[in-house]
């Protein structure tokens, strides 16, 4: 009866109902496509550098992530690597190294940075195979010619001058404090220009061991895990793990090794939320002002309920219940004509007509996102908004008092 | 038998120092069980501050108000609105049901608010409608019924929760004589055979003839109390 009865009150005045919830509906509407277009974007970016090189969450040897030294190196990789086998939500992992060093061809020099990559994990983990843009995707067996295979970044192939088949002078220092110093092939060319890796030079994984003398140790665990957003969990508890079997092992999320980029991403959906606070405000402002004329209108039907014994907390319900009910009609709305919107906003989605660069990831597409929290926050907002709204018309009539009720007119 | 309502010594003022009005001057009535009483007195005498303070809807500035053998002073805000729902009925003189409320309703709404459960309410609404004689008109709303229709819905509603007391302020003031001439009857009717006590105030000559007890109020002031 208490639905009914907001019910029907709220189709009392129905232009008015009408317009109030369909700027309900319009603020949710709104918010919701904006929260989409953000989460979307930077879903986009997030999966972009995840797969292309940083996987969800890596494992390096202390400080390593912030201050790279060749001589940390994880000590215990049996340790780690059966933690990672053991775990449900790791999906794929690759070991790797990494060292600093001078390229050389012919009479050109480049600095260059050497990655070394186990050959058959790192395409489990990382798109470094589809990024094979001439030659082929290499392994640990030497060339015709007697050397180690390298894969070159488009910019080492560049001020090189250098191309498939050509081989490449390293010099580097090993961690021992040695010289590295070896010959490669190049047999493949990976990535743009505008690749993260452009200055890179990959190696296999026990030929880069070698180059620096490192043994078999490596420096990082890159992996991929089957639920991305839970990333920073999952990080903890493969820390805990390894604190107990290999302490030193130091676990990062994605969010810690691209700091920056998290960061600022933090900051613009704070911006974000600011924006949708105030399309909400202004929203609620005209809730407020219509349920304040619902009050004021019906001053002796509330001095009635008062008089034949309804509670104040009732009457306070009431209205309370009449908001909330056209917050829900509104937002149902605004739920259906989303179904075509975020359909289109995720599947199709806009061609940007200037590339737009977020945390410096590029984006010619702007596509939406479409999560559980794009569903329900903005809806959860409105509703707390007109909760809070319905206080002061609440209040208004609840200090109605029941002598009202008999006045004659 | 303890009355139903008791005032001692009530006073009721109106504004500051001088321009203070006593609309109540020491006024102590009581009403018993099965009284079918009429407030009469000029415009202005106090009916409506009485029928206020008998019905807990205001409190008096000096003197004692008894419900039922309880002191209104010393009930809470909530405990005087249960008190209402559950001791007293009221009738307005506008009707004032509730306009998206159908007739049933109306009537309902009130045994909602006691907690009455679904079935025993539909029954009482039913028989609330026949003892009004408003049968099969129970899915009308207010503004699909004539005034005397609307005023015997009203009654059906102060009934329903079965009080002590249903108090009426000039219930049939927006009516034709004759169709407040009729809406009377209905009270009286039910006073006599559910012995339903009833106190309403009025102007009307025909009205005030049908009450057994008229208590006549002039200048806030019970000048006659006299029973037929
Ligand atoms: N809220 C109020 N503020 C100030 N004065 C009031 C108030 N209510 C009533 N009065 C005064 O109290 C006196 C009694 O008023 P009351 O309404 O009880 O008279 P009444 O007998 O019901 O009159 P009527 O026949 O016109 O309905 C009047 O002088 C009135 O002006
Ligand atoms: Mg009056």
């Amino acid at each position: 009866m208490l639905f009914k009865l907001a019910f029907r009150n709220i189709f009392r005045q129905r232009r008015r109902s009408l317009l109030t919830g369909l700027s309900m509906t319009g603020g949710f509407v709104l918010c919701t496509f904006s929260f989409s277009i953000t989460q979307g974007s930077y879903g986009n970016a997030i999966e972009f550098f995840t797969l292309d090189h940083t996987g969800h969450i890596q494992i390096h040897w202390e400080d390593y992530e912030q201050r790279p030294k060749i001589y940390k190196t994880i000590a215990d990789r049996d340790a780690v690597e059966s933690i990672l086998e053991k775990s449900d939500e790791v999906k794929a992992y690759a070991p790797r190294v990494f060292a600093p060093a001078l390229a050389y061809a012919g009479n050109q020099t480049s600095p260059v940075s050497v990655i070394g990559i186990d050959a058959e994990l790192e395409p489990t983990t990382s798109r470094i195979k589809q990024k094979v843009r001439s030659g082929e995707y290499f392994n640990e067996a030497l060339t015709r010619n007697g050397f180690a295979k390298a894969m070159i970044g488009a910019g080492v192939a560049n001020r090189l001058n250098i191309g498939l088949g050509d081989e490449i002078v390293l010099i580097s220092q090993g961690a021992d404090g040695s010289i590295a110093n070896d010959i490669f092939e190049v047999v493949a060319l990976v990535g743009t220009k505008d690749s993260y890796d452009r200055s890179s030079v990959y190696l296999p994984l026990v030929a880069a061991q070698e180059f620096i003398s490192v043994g078999d140790q490596v420096h990082e665990y890159a992996m991929l895990v089957d639920h991305a957003n839970s990333s920073e969990v999952i990080a903890a508890s493969l820390q805990l793990q390894l604190d107990g079997v290999t302490p030193g092992a130091t676990v990062s999320p994605w969010q810690v090794v691209e700091e920056a980029f998290y960061k600022s991403m933090q900051a613009d959906l704070q911006g974000n939320y600011f924006a949708m606070a105030i399309i909400v405000f202004l929203v609620c402002i005209g809730v407020l002002n219509t349920v304040l004329m619902s009050v004021l209108e019906r001053t002796k039907e509330f001095g009635v309920l008062r008089a034949i014994g309804s509670r104040p907390a009732q009457v306070f319900k009431l209205i309370f219940v009449e908001t909330m009910l056209m917050a829900t009609l509104s937002i149902a709305l605004g739920y259906l004509l989303l179904i075509p919107l975020l359909t289109f906003l995720t599947q199709v989605g806009f061609v940007l007509p200037e590339p737009m660069e977020m945390g410096g990831v590029p984006f010619l597409h702007l596509k939406g996102g479409v999560n559980a929290l794009v569903l329900t926050a903005p809806a959860l907002i409105i509703y707390a908004f007109a909760a809070l709204v319905t206080i002061l018309p609440g209040i208004r009539a609840v200090s109605i008092t029941p002598k009202t009720a008999m006045s004659s007119h | 038998m303890e009355p139903v309502i008791e005032t001692r010594n009530v006073c009721r003022y109106f504004g500051e120092d001088e321009t203070r009005v006593a609309a109540l001057d020491h006024v102590s009535v009581q009403i018993e069980r099965g009284e079918f009483t009429a407030v009469i007195g000029p415009s202005g005498s106090g009916k409506t501050t009485l029928l206020h303070l008998i019905g807990g809807l205001d409190n008096p500035s000096s003197g004692e108000v008894f419900l039922s053998g309880t002191n209104i002073a010393e009930m809470s805000g909530t405990e005087l609105s249960d008190f209402r729902r559950d001791h007293i009925g009221f009738i307005f003189q506008a009707y004032n049901l509730i306009p998206v409320l159908s007739a049933e309703e109306n009537i309902e709404y009130i045994m909602l608010l006691q907690g009455v459960p679904a079935n025993k309410r539909h029954e009482r609404v039913r028989e609330m409608l026949n003892l009004v004689g408003l049968e099969g008109l129970g899915d009308r709303r207010p503004a699909h019924l004539s005034g005397g229709q609307q005023q015997r819905v009203a009654v059906a509603r102060a009934m329903a929760s079965n009080p002590d007391i249903i108090l009426a302020d000039e219930p049939t003031a927006n009516l034709d004589s004759a169709t407040g001439v009729a809406l009377l009857d209905i009270m009286r009717q039910l006073n006599e055979e559910l012995e339903m006590t009833f106190v309403f105030s009025t102007h009307a000559q025909k009205i005030m003839d049908r009450a057994r007890r008229l208590v006549y109020l002039e200048d806030g002031k019970v000048e006659r109390d006299e029973s037929k």
